[in-house]
C-alpha cells in the first residue's frame, strides 16, 4: 500500500510531474515577462528626456537643481515642456560614492576575512561572525539616522574649518553632510556582505594546498596571501560586484548624509573634495518623487531610473562573469 | 480538490465581510489624498463634519497623504473625491480640476536657535536666499559667523512653491548651492544641527528653531490671522470639475460653518 501510494504520487494525481513542470515554467515566464515589461516601460517613459537633450544629458553645465525646478514649472502645453538637463553631477556623485565605498570596503573586508579564517582564535570567531551577519541585516535608514543625528553635525563642527568653508562659499556649502561621510557609512553598510563572501571563498580553498605550502616552511601570512587569496581572487571580485549593486541602489541613507545638493565634488579641491556635498542618482529619484505628476518632470525621473537600471544590468553581467571564473577554480560563490 | 476547500471558504468569508462593511451603502464616502501639510486640518474638519446632525451615519471619510502633487494627480484621474493641495495651481497641472480654497497657512523663515535674528526684510531674505549675500557678517543682528548655509526643499514641495511665491517673487531664484531636503523633518533636523543654517517652514513645523520675524512682524498665528504677517499661503481641496454632492457640502462646511472656522483657527488661518 505504501509503495502504491508513492507510485501514485510519482505518476499521477493533481500534482503530477508534468503539471508541476508546466506551472513552474509559467511562473518563470511571468518573472521574465515582468522584467522585460519593466525595462520597456521605464525606457518608454524616459525617452523624451533623453531625446530632448541628446548626449548632453550625460554632460555637465548649469545648475542641476535649478534645471529640475524649471522642468517642474513647465507650461501646460506639451509642445512647451522643458526638458533641459545636464545630469553629470548625479552621475559623478553616484560613481564617486560607490567607487570610494567599494574600494575601501574591498581592502578592509579582505583583511578582515583573512583574520577570521586564519588568525582569529575560535573564541573571537564565535562572536565576530554573528556580529558581521547582524551588521549586514541593519536597514539602511538606521545608518542614515545615526549619520544625520551624530556624524554629520560632528563633522560639520570639528572637521570643517571656517577657512575651508569660506574658500568655497561662493560655489557650494560645506555643512558636514558630504561625500566623505556618505562613503564612510556606505562602506560600513557593504563591508559585512563582502566579508561573508570572501570568508566563504577562503574557507573553500583546498586544505592540501595551504598545508603543502606550510610544510615547506612558509609562514601563515605568506600562505594566506600567495595561495588562499590568489585562489579566491574571483570571490573578491564577486563580493565587489555584489556590494557595488547594493551601493548603487542606496538612496535613503545617502540622501540623508551625503549633502542633498546636486553638486559634482571636485577632486582638484584637495581635501575639501571629501567635504563637498553630492547627490547620487537613486537619492535624486526618491527626493523628487513627489513631483511625478508633472509630465516632463516624471519623464526626467524615469530617465534617472533608466540609467540606474542599465548600470545594474551591467553589474549583474559582471557578477555572472566573475562567478563563472570562480567555478573554474572549484570555488563555490 | 479537498485541499482547496479552506481557501475557498476564506475567500467567501472575505467577500461576505467586505459586503458587510459596505452594507450601510447609503453612507456616501469621501476619499481624499494629497499634501501632508493639509492632512491634519482635513482630519479635524472631517471629524466635525460627520458629527453634524444631518450627516451623522451618512458620510464616511478615507484620508490618505502623499504630497500636493499626488493629491492633484489622484483627483484628476478620478481616484479620489477630493485632493489636498498646499500649493497654488500651476500651468502644467492636469486640465479640468478646480482648486477650492479652504484655509491659509503661515510660512516662516527659520534659523538655528543659536542665531536669533531680530528681523529680516523681504530684500534681505531675497539677498540671502538668492546667494547675493553669502556671509552672516553681512546680515545685521546675526549671531552666527561665516558662510550662510541655505537649507531648502526640493522642487516638488508645496512649501518650496509657497516660499518662492511669497518671498522671492517671479524672477529671483534660490541659489543653486542650497541644500535641498525632501521632507519637512529632514530640513528641520539639518537646521537644528547647523548653527549657520537658514531655511523656511510651515508654522506647524517650527518647533525647536528660531522663527525670524518678517518685516518686523513675528511669524505667529495671531499675526497671520490679523493679516499683519504677510507670509501666508493657501490650502486647497481640489475637485474634478466643480465639486458636487457631499463633497461640495464638505467644502462649504469647511469654509463657512462656525465650528469648522473654529477648528481652522486652532492651528491655521481661516479665510476672511
Amino acid at each position: 500500500m505504501e509503495a502504491g501510494g508513492i507510485a501514485a504520487r510519482a505518476t499521477g494525481g493533481f500534482w503530477s510531474d508534468a503539471k508541476v513542470e508546466r506551472i513552474l515554467g509559467a511562473v518563470a515566464c511571468i518573472v521574465l515577462a515582468l522584467i522585460v515589461g519593466m525595462i520597456i516601460f521605464v525606457f518608454q517613459k524616459a525617452w523624451p528626456s533623453f531625446a530632448h537633450n541628446g548626449l548632453a544629458w550625460f554632460g555637465s553645465g548649469g545648475d542641476l537643481d535649478l534645471q529640475l525646478e524649471d522642468i517642474f514649472a513647465s507650461p501646460a502645453n506639451p509642445a512647451d515642456y522643458v526638458y533641459t538637463l545636464r545630469a553629470w553631477p548625479l552621475l559623478w556623485g553616484t560613481f564617486a560614492v560607490t567607487a570610494g565605498a567599494v574600494l575601501i570596503g574591498a581592502v578592509f573586508s579582505l583583511l578582515a576575512a583573512i583574520f577570521i579564517v586564519e588568525f582569529a582564535p575560535a573564541r573571537v570567531n564565535r562572536v565576530l561572525e554573528p556580529v558581521v551577519r547582524l551588521l549586514a541585516a541593519v536597514p539602511s535608514v538606521v545608518y542614515g539616522l545615526i549619520g544625520i543625528l551624530v556624524i554629520v553635525p560632528w563633522v560639520g563642527e570639528h572637521l570643517i574649518s571656517l577657512e575651508r568653508e569660506e574658500s568655497v562659499a561662493n560655489v557650494v556649502q560645506l555643512s558636514g553632510a558630504c561625500l566623505g561621510v556618505g562613503v564612510v557609512i556606505l562602506t560600513v553598510m557593504i563591508v559585512p556582505i563582502m566579508i561573508a563572501i570572501v570568508v566563504d571563498a577562503l574557507r573553500a580553498v583546498p586544505r592540501s594546498w595551504t598545508e603543502g605550502a606550510a610544510a615547506l616552511g612558509v609562514n601563515r601570512w605568506r600562505v594566506m596571501w600567495t595561495i588562499s587569496v590568489h585562489t579566491a581572487r574571483p570571490a573578491v571580485v564577486a563580493a565587489a560586484v555584489l556590494s557595488t549593486a547594493r551601493a548603487l541602489g542606496e538612496a535613503i541613507m545617502l540622501s540623508m548624509v551625503a549633502g542633498s545638493a546636486s553638486f559634482a565634488p571636485n577632486p582638484i579641491d584637495g581635501l575639501t573634495f571629501l567635504f563637498e556635498p553630492t547627490r547620487p542618482l537613486a537619492s535624486a529619484l526618491v527626493e523628487n518623487v513627489e513631483g511625478l505628476s508633472v509630465v516632463p518632470f516624471g519623464e526626467t525621473l524615469f530617465a534617472f531610473a533608466a540609467v540606474l537600471l542599465v548600470s545594474s544590468m551591467f553589474l549583474s553581467l559582471a557578477g555572472f562573469a566573475a562567478k563563472q571564473s570562480m567555478r573554474k577554480y572549484g570555488v563555490r560563490p | 480538490m479537498n485541499r482547496n476547500r479552506p481557501l475557498a471558504a476564506a475567500i467567501a468569508l472575505a467577500v461576505a465581510a467586505s459586503l458587510a462593511v459596505a452594507a450601510p451603502a447609503s453612507a456616501a464616502t469621501i476619499t481624499m489624498s494629497g499634501s501632508t501639510s493639509v492632512a491634519p486640518l482635513t482630519t479635524k474638519l472631517a471629524k466635525a463634519f460627520v458629527n453634524q446632525p444631518q450627516y451623522k451615519g451618512k458620510v464616511k471619510f478615507v484620508i490618505l497623504q502623499g504630497g500636493s502633487d499626488i493629491g492633484i494627480t489622484d483627483v484628476s484621474r478620478g481616484r479620489v473625491t477630493l485632493g489636498m493641495s498646499s500649493r497654488d495651481p500651476k500651468p502644467a497641472d492636469p486640465g479640468g480640476i478646480v482648486f477650492n480654497k479652504v484655509a491659509r497657512d503661515a510660512v516662516c523663515v527659520v534659523t538655528n536657535s543659536s542665531n536669533p535674528i531680530a528681523t529680516l526684510s523681504q530684500t534681505q531674505i531675497q539677498d540671502i536666499f538668492s546667494g547675493r549675500v553669502r556671509s552672516w557678517s553681512q546680515v545685521p543682528g546675526a549671531n552666527a559667523s561665516g558662510p550662510i548655509d541655505l537649507v531648502v526643499r526640493t522642487a516638488a514641495s508645496g512649501t518650496q512653491d509657497a516660499f518662492q511665491n511669497i518671498f522671492m517673487g517671479l524672477t529671483l531664484r534660490v541659489a543653486g548651492s542650497a541644500t535641498t531636503k525632501a521632507s519637512n523633518g529632514l530640513q528641520a533636523q539639518t537646521i537644528k544641527s547647523d548653527p549657520n543654517a537658514i531655511g523656511y517652514a510651515s508654522f506647524s513645523f517650527t518647533a525647536g528653531l528660531h522663527v525670524v520675524p518678517y518685516q518686523g512682524v513675528p511669524c505667529t498665528l495671531r499675526n497671520a490671522k490679523s493679516g499683519q504677517y504677510a507670509g501666508t499661503r493657501n490650502f486647497y481641496f481640489v475637485s474634478r470639475g466643480a465639486a458636487k454632492g457631499v463633497a461640495k457640502e464638505f467644502i462649504n462646511f469647511a469654509r463657512n460653518n462656525p465650528t469648522a472656522k473654529r477648528l481652522v483657527a486652532s492651528d491655521w488661518v481661516p479665510l476672511s
